[in-house]
């Protein structure tokens, strides 16, 4: 049975969401502070165990594209890391890239902090200059 | 669907810790006490670690409604600097239009003495003229009340002449000056012929109150520029000191100096021999709203209208002076042609 796309528009406080399964590509782009983090990160993680049993021998794209989190954001954001390494140890095929604007030592701190407690994923810090 | 928990890892470690501490039942006492510290430990550090979670999630909230209601201040208060300087600049424009009032009233009163003289006279004329038609129709005139008559028209017949063309004239040159100022064209002129004529608009004010006017400036400058703003500074400059620089009942003096300090460039220096501007106002007398005068009839717009006619149509400087001996003095420097 072939998986639907999995996609949540941004809101003030919770970034946009976009999980394509047939092109194997999930990316997080915006802030992230919601009231509750189980709203936004709960489904995300149901739709990524159910793909990561599905996902075989394609490779899997990740994308982190964000520029403020909280706390909890933050935890969930290393759980669904961990996830991917759990994955990448059993064999999938993963690259997660971590974009920070240039001048924002923070984020990119945070990527390499995060990157630190993985082990078999393809971990990327990548600088890019924000879209104007 | 299972609960999300962003604890999920750790409480499974714990369920995990916890069962092997079950199956351990029968270990030594320190083993198990050893495990049951630890248990207690790693659960305290995850409730206290929820708590940090809980605490600055809370913190970042506040701290992005802040951040929102701070965006949102902002932009209030730069909508309302917007509508400040909207409310300014249409005070700058009555402002303009009030000055043009006060021109008019100066060129209505200098033609009324004219226009008054001639009136009388062509009336006394007529009164006469009656006179001697009566005196025609009763066959009654004599040779004494001919030679008077005579002697009254020709007269009052040179007097109405006289002063129609001195009426004449005043309208003419307030007419170029009036037009400058309300079409703000640009155009040729002789600076120092349309440093007179602007004068003579002003002429009641500066006679009136007693002061004198001397203009030094050398003939055959021709100008390319906008007359309308020079006539607006210069009346500027002239209401000033009239307002600010001399005491009621003391005539003044006004000097306006014009000399060529290079090639295409054109100084006129403007004093008077009034009180002078105090050293801590110099720097602000060209400031929007700046006046010494508030509730006495100042706008404190005059010489903020003078600076930006000055640094805008006329790509020129200005600068103030108190000089020593007394009195204000103002530099005013103009290319002689504006570039646009």
């Amino acid at each position: 049975m072939a998986m639907e796309n999995f996609k949540i528009a941004a809101t003030e406080r919770s970034p946009e969401v976009n999980f394509d399964f047939d092109g194997c590509r999930l990316s997080l782009r915006g802030e992230s502070y919601p009231e509750d983090a189980s709203t936004v990160f709960g489904p995300l993680f149901s739709a990524l165990e159910r793909f990561l049993a599905t996902i075989g021998e394609r490779e899997f794209v990740v994308e982190f594209d964000l520029t403020y989190f909280n706390s909890s954001s933050a935890k969930a954001l290393m759980n669904m890391l961990k996830l991917l390494d759990h994955a990448a140890r059993d064999g999938a095929r993963i690259s997660v890239s971590w974009l920070f604007a240039p001048d924002d030592d923070t984020m990119k701190e945070f990527g390499e902090d995060f990157s630190e407690d993985l082990e078999h994923v393809a971990f990327n810090l990548v600088a890019v200059e924000p879209a104007a | 669907m299972a609960v999300f928990s962003l604890f999920d890892a750790e409480e499974k470690a714990l369920e995990q810790a916890r069962a092997l501490r079950r199956s351990l039942a029968d270990a030594p006492e320190a083993v198990r006490d050893g495990l049951d510290t630890l248990i207690g430990a790693y659960d305290s550090s995850v409730r206290e670690q929820r708590r940090l979670v809980k605490v600055s999630d809370r913190l970042q909230g506040q701290l992005a409604s802040l951040n929102q209601e701070l965006g949102k201040r902002k932009a209030e208060a730069e909508e309302a600097l917007a509508n400040l300087r909207a409310a300014q600049d249409s005070l700058i424009q009555s402002e303009k239009l009030a000055s043009l009032g006060a021109l008019v009233g100066g060129v209505a009163h200098e033609i009324n003495t004219p226009v008054g003289v001639a009136l009388s006279c062509a009336s006394h004329l007529a009164d006469a003229t009656d006179a001697m038609r009566k005196l025609f129709e009763a066959d009654d005139i004599g040779i004494d009340d001919f030679e008077r008559y005579m002697a009254t028209a020709r007269d009052t017949s040179a007097l109405i002449v006289g002063n129609c063309e001195r009426a004449a004239a005043l309208i003419r040159s307030f007419k170029q000056v009036a037009v400058d100022r309300t079409s703000s064209e640009r155009r040729s002129f002789e600076l120092g012929s349309y440093i007179r004529e602007t004068l003579a608009s002003l002429g009641p004010h500066i006679r009136q109150a007693g002061h004198r006017v001397t203009v030094d400036c050398p003939d055959g400058i021709v100008m390319d520029s906008y007359p309308g703003a020079l006539s607006q500074v210069l009346s500027n400059f002239v209401m000033n000191s009239l307002v600010h620089g001399f005491d009621p009942g003391t005539g003044g003096a006004i000097v306006i100096t014009v000399d060529r300090p290079t090639s295409g460039q054109v100084r006129m220096i403007y004093s008077d021999n009034g009180k002078g501007i105090a050293p801590g106002n110099r720097s602000r007398i060209f400031d929007p709203f700046f006046t010494t005068r508030r509730g006495a009839g100042g706008s404190g717009l005059g010489l903020h209208i003078v600076y930006n006619l000055v640094t805008g149509p006329l790509e020129g400087g200005v600068a103030v002076d108190s000089p020593p001996g007394g009195g204000a003095s103002f530099t005013v420097t103009l290319p002689q042609a504006v570039s646009q």
